[in-house]
């Protein structure tokens, strides 16, 4: 390196050709200097990229090649090398940007090497996302031997953003065999509606093979409405309440009592007043998510719950998102890092 | 007393007798006078009908129609007199459904399938009063050709179907005159049910409607029925000629039972006998392996049951349906459903005017359903029966009762009339149908279910020979019968399945009656033979 230098520095100004040549070199072997200096400093496993001269520095006059024009064998293992060190420098980016990744969405438990652009088919977030253990049987009944199939009957004109939501989470914790219907008495019904819970499964013509059915009736009906257990449970009505009933099916609500109450109010205010509301009354709603979202990462204390789910789909809904104050604007931001909210997206476009 | 007797007292005799003989006077006088006015009462109206009958030609019974002259003559239909078509002189047929005469007026309904409206003759100087009694005592049912003036209303008339408009007589002549006395009234067989019972007004029993078929069939309700119908066979084979399917006839004599022994009938065939065939089944299959791919065939079914139930009949028109599928027996499912599902809406789209009819005289629930059809498992219906308390074994058939319960909680929990009960057990399905690949306890068929009833029972059919053999062994068959059949599979067959409706029975479900014979229109059963 410093022998070019001084080769550089001694010639005579008129020798232009060869000192552009040089000159070139020069730049090359900087640049090679650079890229192979902090990688040597942080990755210790590199022992063989020792800080040597570079079989390349012995060749300055000749160039890359021999005499005879053939590609040298260091040449060739210095590519190799660089390949390498190219490699480990896109992985670190990864890791970096996951870790970015973290930074801003406060306590959600990541899988790193997941990428924030996840479409409902590939690679989703794991489950940890909602800890505790549930159990189906004890949610729902005694297995009778047959698919358990959840019925819920929604108005076309007004799609349940939330149970979507809810529905690809579900899928990915259960073998879920969804299913979308019309009803007679609904008149027309858009066919993005008509596929917003995802292909069918290549298994569906086998009911009996999933845990869980999610079918979903598109029906004239003034007023969402589940049914699962006809015996046993009369309809539920609401979107906030069968948004609930979902919810259990993922994750228990949060034990204590105060924080289980602030999840409630949080749906409740999302639905009634976030959805339905005046302009006036979204506005306020808005304030309130700012100050709670001033003191807490999520809506309802450290961790994501459903309030959290409820808040984001109904804002997303009510076209308030660009408006909103900067700490919800940047909760809008951790929600969607979260990779769960791809089909309420979706749906929207 | 004699005048001979009484000659002493004469001068009071006198007196007596001319008191008497006064009062004698009196009387014959005041009778001849009583009788002489009667005589000039119907000299004078015989006079007055003789003098005033000067509309002798416009109203009378015609000769019989036995093609005498082609007349060019538009007649106009009762439907199309609107008031847009005031004052202009027409002629119609129509049948009298009822004359009231009131005074000098006689008013006239005229029918003529669902539309009537009313008519007016009046004493005037185109009518006389021979002419509005003729018009009163034309008996009902009567067929009438009427030339008329069309007239608006002021006030709307709401017992007609044409409320706007009535018709003023011109001429009124009977083309072919109903007896007096008729088996049953329209209006009392047109009756709901509940309204019989409570105003006291009589409703027409089932039987008698039966009997007197060709007059209950002018009822609007049978003629709303039976439009009805033709439109469910009309959309079931346009929808199947769309999707690619071919029409074909099969035989009715046949040389062997095909659902197996005893509901069949026989029928002398020459020197030997023959059955009538309880469903084109075997046909069907062998059009399949005749390289037809999708075929379907509307004709008639003979069925040998005792049963005198509401849905059974003898003799019914089936529907039925066969098609080669490419991997799975679901694209046979998807196929017959999405058909089902293109009637019901063409139904409801094209024929509301008869359903409201119907429901007139028949109130019922609108039918709903699902598209695409919802299809359970056969496990899970009977988990939903456990669940309702009924006791049944995993591999049992449902019976009726349970059918109808069954239909009832799929109704409450998915809001549908109309879905598929998928993978039946083996056990309880005829000896051609596929069993289920996984599970040697189920097979690959099925049954379609409106408002609770039974109205398609399909399957994958088994196509290798030697499976047929081996299914007709284990249900005992004789194979010597069914050689014709099992050979058709020898010489190359694709998977197929299939499915046979009821159209009787659609019709009966999706309208929401109770018996099937309202929708047959000369319905055979065990007890029935005529019309």
């Amino acid at each position: 390196m410093q022998q070019t230098l001084t080769l550089y520095l001694q010639l005579p100004l008129f020798r232009r050709l060869k000192r552009n040549a040089l000159f070139i070199m020069f730049i090359v072997h900087l640049l090679l200097y650079l890229l192979t200096l902090p990688v040597i400093m942080s990755l210790s496993d590199d022992d063989d990229i020792s800080y040597h001269r570079s079989p390349l520095l012995l060749n300055t006059q000749g160039g890359l090649n021999t005499q005879n024009g053939e590609v040298e064998p260091a040449v060739k293992a210095l590519e190799a090398r660089q390949d390498e060190i190219m490699r480990k420098l896109y992985e670190l980016k990864a890791a970096v940007e996951g870790l970015a990744k973290t930074v801003t969405t406060p306590d959600a438990d990541l899988d790193l090497t997941v990428s924030s652009s996840s479409s409902l088919s590939s690679q989703s977030p794991t489950s940890t996302t909602f800890r505790g253990t549930t159990d189906l049987d004890a949610l729902l009944g005694k297995d009778l031997g047959a698919l358990r199939d959840i019925v819920i009957n929604a108005n076309p004109a007004q799609p349940p953003l939330t149970l979507l939501v809810l529905h690809s989470v579900l899928c990915q914790r259960y073998r879920v065999l969804s299913t979308v219907h019309v009803h007679s008495s609904a008149s027309s019904v858009p066919p993005q509606l008509l596929s917003c819970l995802g292909p069918r499964h290549p298994d569906s013509y086998a009911r009996q093979m999933f845990q869980l059915g999610f079918t979903l009736i598109w029906k004239d009906v003034p007023k969402l409405q589940m049914k699962f257990s006809v015996q046993n449970m009369c309809p539920v009505e609401g979107e906030a309440n069968v948004a609930r009933f979902l919810f259990k099916l993922l994750s228990p609500y949060p034990s204590d009592p105060a924080v289980a109450t602030l999840v409630d109010s949080w749906v409740d205010t999302a639905f009634f007043q976030l959805a339905e509301g005046s302009s006036k009354e979204r506005a306020t709603v808005l304030r309130a998510l700012n100050a709670a979202l001033g003191r807490n990462p999520w809506l309802a204390g450290p961790e994501f719950s459903l309030a959290d789910i409820a808040c984001y789909c109904c804002v997303l809904q009510s076209a308030s998102a660009s408006s909103a104050p900067t700490n919800v604007q940047r909760w809008i931001k951790a929600c969607e890092n979260l990779g769960h909210f791809g089909p309420a997206k979706l749906y929207l476009k | 007393m004699t005048k001979e007797e009484a000659p002493g007292a004469t001068e009071e005799e006198q007196q007596a007798q001319s008191k008497k003989g006064l009062k004698k006077q009196q009387k014959e006088a005041e009778k001849a006078a009583k009788k002489a006015e009667k005589q000039a009462k119907l000299a004078a109206d015989q006079q007055s009908t003789e003098e005033e009958d000067f509309a002798k030609d416009r109203y009378g019974v015609s000769a019989m129609v036995q093609s005498q002259q082609k007349l060019d003559r538009v007649l106009v239909r009762v439907q199309d007199l609107i008031p847009e078509k005031a004052d202009q002189l027409i002629w119609l047929r129509a049948r009298v459904h009822t004359s009231r005469a009131k005074g000098k007026q006689c008013f006239l309904v005229l029918r003529q399938q669902q539309f009537n409206l009313q008519a007016l003759v009046a004493v005037g100087d185109r009518a006389s009063k021979q002419m509005v009694k003729f018009a009163a005592n034309i008996t009902k049912e009567s067929i009438v050709d009427v030339e008329a003036f069309v007239r608006t209303v002021e006030q709307k008339i709401e017992s007609c179907s044409q409320q706007d408009v009535e018709l003023h007589i011109e001429r009124i002549f009977v083309i072919s005159q109903a007896e007096p006395r008729l088996p049953l009234q329209l209006e009392d067989a047109v009756r709901p049910d509940g309204d019989g019972e409570e105003e006291g007004r009589a409703t027409v029993n089932q039987d008698t409607k039966l009997d007197n078929r060709v007059i209950d069939l002018r009822t609007t309700t049978s003629q709303a029925i039976f439009r009805l119908q033709s439109g469910v066979c009309q959309l079931f084979r346009d929808t199947l000629t769309e999707k690619g399917f071919v029409e074909i006839q099969t035989p009715k004599i046949i040389s062997a039972a095909s659902e197996g022994g005893a509901n069949v009938f026989t029928v002398s065939y020459f020197k030997t006998s023959a059955y009538l065939a309880q469903s084109p089944q075997l046909y069907k299959q062998m059009c399949i392996c005749g390289d037809f791919e999708k075929v379907f065939c509307v004709g008639p079914v003979f069925r040998a049951e005792d049963s005198n139930t509401h849905r059974h009949l003898t003799e019914f028109v089936g529907l039925d349906i066969e098609m080669a599928f490419s991997y799975h027996y679901h694209e046979v499912i998807d196929s017959i459903t999405d058909t089902m599902v293109r009637i019901f809406k063409g139904l409801r789209d094209n024929f509301q005017t008869e359903i409201q009819t119907v429901n007139k005289q028949f109130p019922s629930e609108p039918f709903k359903f699902l598209e695409p059809t919802l299809r359970l498992e056969y496990t899970e219906a009977v988990a939903m029966l456990h669940e309702a308390g009924v006791e049944m074994g995993d591999e049992e058939d449902l019976s009726t009762p349970n059918e109808k319960l069954l239909g009832r909680l799929v109704k409450e929990k998915y809001d549908t009339d109309f879905y598929v009960l998928d993978k039946y057990p083996l056990a309880v399905r005829p000896f051609y149908t596929m069993p289920d690949p996984n599970n040697p306890k189920y097979s690959n068929s099925y049954d379609m279910f409106m408002r609770g009833e039974e109205i398609l029972s399909g399957a994958q059919r088994v196509h290798d020979a030697q499976l047929l053999t081996d299914r007709a062994n284990h249900h005992q068959i004789d194979l010597e019968k069914i050689k014709a059949y099992i050979d058709s599979f020898r010489y190359g067959a694709p998977p197929h399945g299939g499915g046979g409706i009821g159209l009787e029975r659609v019709c009966m479900l999706y309208l929401g009656l109770h018996n099937i014979r309202q929708t047959s229109m000369f319905p055979r059963d065990p007890k029935r033979l005529t019309p």
